[in-house]
């Protein structure tokens, strides 16, 4: 058991690029299971395979309990890694695979055997540890590559997008297993993933990256409330907030014909003449012309047609319990809006709407630095 | 009343439309080539077989007749042949292995990134491409030479230049010549294998606690098995027809110290004119070929088959 400190480190592929992991701080406490999140090439992987000790640590420093890390190779980390395409040793059993890392610490054979089949107990492994990988399915692969991290009953484990080459069934049952897991185990994790519902649902708290800096590390309901700024508010989110680049009123903000009117409070943190206004799908109410738009929740924070926002709806996606409308604003760039509200709404497209934000809980962020206001 | 229990219909495999019509259309194209081919290597195997019944030596005109098995039997008990089939053995299997274990020290320097690697590469190779018989030459007189060779030159300085190499070891002379040329060929192939093996199977192996020598007993070398089998295999059946290095190097020579079947045989047919005994030598030596490739053979597939 240990914890986990990124201080200001930094990896650089080649001299004078861009650093792939920019001055990354993380403080990861002992049994604490934390999400690395984000884009594609968002250093995500480097920044675990810098703790891991398979990439050089060119700046700053990594310690694990305590010790630093610099310098001290990877076998002498006390951490297992479960990589994305699992990695088992196409030559050795399941059986084999799995005892590999107690072997090479020189632990008893009988002790190695005892431990394996736990492991393998617990996975549903049992039938499986004479086999090769080869004649393994990808879920049963899958499982083999935890249960080779968990015999070793490490300080850290590491895993890197292990999810992202089982089905979306799979997928979704995997991930409470692991978290379940690492639950009872308490052994502290660090998990990468670009799916951001693995990261919502899994960590206790999220580390966000773009472009190898570190966007934000909260807990998933902060990331989701509090964005810290523009890209976390875009990123966290399915769909993805409504994003507005806005002039500012005396009261709000003109919003394509029409003005929003915003809380004093609110409106007082405003000094630019522009700002970015984050509304979230499901912060709208829908309302059209002739009432309200079938099921569509009744707008609360609008008051009269002032608050209102006219959009002209382009696609309906009903998913059953929700809808999702895709539609325009009226404005000369027919920005795009989406708005999430209860399922068959009767709404069409080409309908004429009123969007009227529910709550006084909306994301204002400068329009130049993208920080929350 | 009687109730009609249908049973199922049995399902047979139904017969290809004009199986047989078909698979001849499709081949008799291929006719001609089959032909010439039995025709250049079955029927000189068959008269080979006719050949070797015979008491039949070239020098004595008319002297050819009927013997039955006798010339087999001369094989057998020759102990010149069964000396030479054991160079062969030793030459063949020295050559391979010796080869085998350079040619992947030399891949695993290979695989590492290094300042002038491609120039390295290219010199390690170089061996390969040149032709046989210049390169036992080559060794025969720039390097084993008594009188001006490279090794004995280098050697003088530490009072030990006066070794005519060739005469001394003949048989260990002919094999460094044919190891120095067979290296680059299994460096190429552990070398291919070392490339094709994934990078995060090695890194786990880093995590997993291995150090260098773990990772290569435990990782490494299982996964090179079958390219290890396959350039062993492949490198035996070149070596095992060996002719031209021995031809230039010593001729076979002192006696037969380093005559190996091929140039035994060779010499037998065309230096000594004995057809019939050269002939059953030659069958002999076929079937004992064919008898071990098919087992290395056997080998290398299931080796193959298991990996994919
Ligand atoms: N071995 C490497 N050599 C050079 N650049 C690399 C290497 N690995 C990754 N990078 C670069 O570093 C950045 C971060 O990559 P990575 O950590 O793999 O991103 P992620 O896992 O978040 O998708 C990317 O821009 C990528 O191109
Ligand atoms: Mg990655």
């Amino acid at each position: 058991m240990a914890d986990v400190v990124f201080d200001q480190a930094s990896r650089v592929y080649t001299a004078g690029a861009k650093p792939a992991v920019d001055r990354l701080d993380l403080e990861i406490a002992d049994g604490e299971f934390v999400v690395l999140v984000g884009p594609s090439g968002s250093g995500k992987s480097t920044a675990l395979r810098m703790l891991a000790g398979l990439e050089e640590i060119d700046g700053g420093e990594i310690r694990i309990g305590g010790r630093t890390m610099v310098g001290v190779p990877s076998r002498d980390r006390d951490i297992a890694m479960v990589f994305q395409n699992y990695a088992l040793y196409p030559n050795k059993t399941v059986g084999e695979n799995m005892a590999f890392p107690l072997k090479m610490r020189g632990v008893e054979k009988s002790v190695q055997q005892e431990k394996v089949r736990a492991a393998a107990d617990v996975l549903g492994l049992t039938d499986f540890l004479d086999r090769k990988p080869k004649a393994l399915s990808g879920g049963q692969r899958q499982r083999v590559a935890m249960g080779r991290a968990i015999v070793r009953e490490p300080q850290v484990f590491l895993m890197d997008e292990p999810l992202s080459n089982l089905d979306a069934k799979m997928r979704v049952s995997t991930r409470t297993e692991i978290a379940a897991m690492q639950r009872r185990l308490g052994v502290t994790t660090v998990y990468v993933t670009h799916d951001q519902v693995e990261a919502m649902t899994m960590g206790d708290r999220v580390a966000l990256l773009a472009d190898g800096r570190l966007q934000q590390f909260a807990t998933p309901a902060d990331l989701y409330d509090k964005p810290a700024n523009r890209f976390v508010a875009g990123f966290i989110g399915s769909p993805a907030m409504n994003l507005f680049t806005l002039p500012v009123s005396a009261e709000g903000v003109h919003i394509g014909s029409s003005e929003l009117r915003l809380p004093r409070e609110v409106r007082g943190r405003i000094s630019a003449d522009t700002v970015t206004l984050g509304i979230r799908p499901e912060q709208w109410a829908v309302a059209n012309g002739r009432g309200t738009a079938g099921g569509g929740a009744d707008g609360v924070g609008g008051d009269g047609a002032g608050s209102g926002v006219k959009a002209q709806i382009d696609v309906v996606e009903e998913l059953g319990s929700d809808a999702y409308l895709y539609a325009h604003l009226d404005d000369e760039e027919q920005t795009p809006v989406v708005v999430r509200t209860g399922g068959r709404t009767g709404a069409r497209r080409g309908d004429q709407v009123v969007l009227t934000p529910t709550s006084e809980d909306l994301h204002l962020f400068d329009a130049e630095s993208g920080e929350r206001l | 009343m009687t109730a009609t229990v249908e049973r199922p219909a049995e399902i047979v495999p139904r017969e290809p439309v004009n199986k047989g019509r078909e698979g001849w259309v499709r081949r008799a194209p291929l006719l001609p080539a089959l032909v010439f081919t039995i025709i250049v290597t079955q029927l000189p195997f068959l008269f080979t077989i006719w050949y070797s019944l015979q008491s039949w030596n070239l020098v004595r005109p008319g002297s050819q007749q009927f013997v039955g098995l006798d010339n087999y039997v001369n094989v057998f008990t020759d102990s010149q042949f069964r000396g030479v089939a054991l160079n062969t053995v030793v030459l063949t299997v020295g050559a391979v292995l010796i080869a085998m274990v350079l040619g992947l020290a030399f891949a695993l320097l290979l695989d590492r990134q290094f300042r002038g690697r491609g120039v390295v590469r290219t010199l390690l190779i170089t061996p390969f491409l040149i032709t046989p018989v210049a390169a036992a030459l080559l060794w025969k007189t720039v390097l084993f030479s008594p009188t001006y060779g490279l090794i004995n030159f280098v050697l003088s300085p530490f009072g030990a230049g006066q070794t005519d190499w060739i005469s001394a070891f003949p048989l260990t002379s002919v094999m460094v010549a044919l190891v120095w040329q067979w290296t680059p060929f299994m460096m190429l192939l552990t070398l291919a294998g070392l490339q094709s093996q994934p990078h995060d199977v090695l890194e786990a192996a880093r995590v997993d606690g291995a150090g260098s020598f773990a990772i290569f007993r435990e990782i490494t070398l299982p996964h090179l098995r079958r390219f290890i089998e396959l350039g062993i295999v492949l490198g035996a059946i070149y070596l095992v027809n060996t002719f031209d290095a021995i031809y230039m190097m010593t001729q076979g020579g002192p006696g037969t110290a380093s005559a190996n079947l091929p140039f035994y045989i060779y010499q037998r047919a065309f230096l000594g004119f004995d057809i019939g005994q050269s002939a059953a030598m030659g069958v002999v030596v076929v079937v004992a070929t064919i008898i071990v490739s098919t087992f290395a053979l056997r080998l290398i597939f299931r080796s193959f088959q298991e990996e994919s």
